[in-house]
């Protein structure tokens, strides 16, 4: 399968279709290792294995990146939904993209066009892991106190390296509003209200536009389980205006729209 | 001790509910005098961070008012208003924030007695509830986590 993988970007490569392939290159402790393939001979360092977690997509907005124009990706489940929000979001469109994935039968996948990449995320995609649809179910289920309690003590340990930022593939903005200091938005230090403050925001920044692809959870040096708010969030959006993140080139931005029969039972 | 008086702030629109509470004034209605209103364009302009940022500086209690569906000044501030709303309560519903502090309401400017009465019931209803303490109490969580286990007894 790796070799069928190598195989197929090295005639990529040959016949012009890439100038930059992102993929992977080995397994450093359970994290794999992305490579930034630019020259034919490498291509056989390129792996894939199933801690290939990453979600590649997020080097997409570098600028250095974006000026070589002719990329290779390959993607898992969660990279893929993420090409296709980024995709809805005209993020994506100055670049040549080349979507490589591989299959359950250990097929090497190259997509020919948007319509075929959104055939494929459909059928093998799920929207949610079932692990954190869990544990958001059991958070459901608290009282209030007891969910108040849970998230306090987790974002306690939050040191506000922003890694779930740097990870996020729709995080793209140029200027955050974490660097703002004109008002001070957000606390630089990390204590746990300014901690809470930064999450509620990313959360809502988040909503409907996140793709759970698990990595902000993954990546966090304090395991703080985060990708269960932007789950809910998702979830939220889901009963109260329908539709789902990341299965469509055009999937739209569910608080960028309205409709006048929207729904709700709190507004008196 | 004097009793505890609820520190309500309001964030209203310009168009409807800010008329609807002047309206209140020349009509000589009596309200609770709790409230302390802020002016925004439209329901639109009111972002979230501003919801957080009031609680941080010691409110109890928020109304957050605009016109109905279908009369905003814009045309559709209101309807995106409600979208963020929607979901804004529901991430703050799941972190486990005590949502019954934040009363949204549609107020008109021929509204000014729904007004007093809805800033009468919020303040009823913050009094009972208390001060808002929820934030001030975390940078004490590592204590009170030890209070819990009955360890500092």
């Amino acid at each position: 399968m790796m070799k069928a993988l190598q195989n197929k970007v090295t005639e990529l490569f040959e016949n012009g279709t890439i100038t930059l392939m992102i993929g992977f290159r080995g397994v450093l402790d359970k994290f794999a290792i992305p490579v930034f393939i630019t020259e034919v001979s490498q291509a056989d360092q390129l792996i894939w294995t199933p801690a290939c977690l990453n979600n590649l997509s997020v080097y997409l907005h570098k600028s250095e990146v974006k000026q070589v124009g002719k990329i290779g990706i390959i993607g898992n489940a969660g990279t893929l939904r993420s090409l296709l929000q980024l995709i809805s979001e005209n993020q994506l469109k100055e670049l040549e993209l080349t979507i490589l994935t591989i299959n359950e039968q250990n097929e090497v996948i190259v997509f020919a066009s948007t319509e075929e990449l959104e055939v494929y995320v459909q059928a093998n995609c799920p929207a949610y892991n079932p692990e954190d649809q869990a544990l958001v179910d059991k958070l459901n289920a608290m009282t209030r106190e007891e969910r108040w309690k849970y998230w306090t003590g987790q974002l306690s340990a939050c040191v506000k390296c922003y890694a779930c930022r740097a990870v996020c593939p729709m995080c793209y903005c140029s200027v955050c509003t974490v660097e703002c200091n004109q008002p001070q938005w957000i606390k630089l230090s990390s204590e746990t209200e300014g901690n809470l403050e930064w999450h509620i925001m990313r959360a809502m920044h988040l909503a409907g536009r996140c793709i759970n692809c698990g990595e902000c959870g993954r990546i966090c040096p304090a395991g703080i389980p985060l990708q269960l708010l932007t789950v809910q969030m998702n979830q939220e959006i889901e009963r109260a205006f329908g539709g789902k993140t990341g299965f469509s080139a055009k999937s739209g931005y569910a608080l960028n729209t309205f409709k006048t029969e929207d729904k709700e039972t709190f507004i008196r | 001790m004097s009793q505890f008086e609820p520190k309500i702030v309001a964030f209203v629109c310009n168009w409807c509910t800010y008329a609807g509470a002047d309206l209140a004034g020349t009509s000589r209605t009596n309200y609770e005098s709790n409230v302390r209103i802020i002016r925004f364009p439209c329901t639109g302009r009111i972002d979230f961070m501003l919801l957080l940022k009031a609680f941080q500086n010691g409110a109890d209690g928020i109304i957050v008012s605009g016109c109905h569906p279908n009369d905003c000044h814009y045309t559709s501030g209101n309807f995106h208003a409600r979208r963020r709303w929607i979901v804004f309560k529901s991430l703050l519903d799941f972190m486990g924030f005590p949502t019954e502090r934040i009363t949204f309401s549609w107020v008109s400017a021929a509204e000014g007695s729904k007004w007093a009465e809805l800033v009468d019931d919020v303040t009823d209803k913050i009094r009972h509830l208390g001060p808002f303490e929820d934030f001030n109490k975390l940078d004490y969580s590592l204590i009170n986590q030890l209070n819990d286990e009955g360890l500092t007894e």
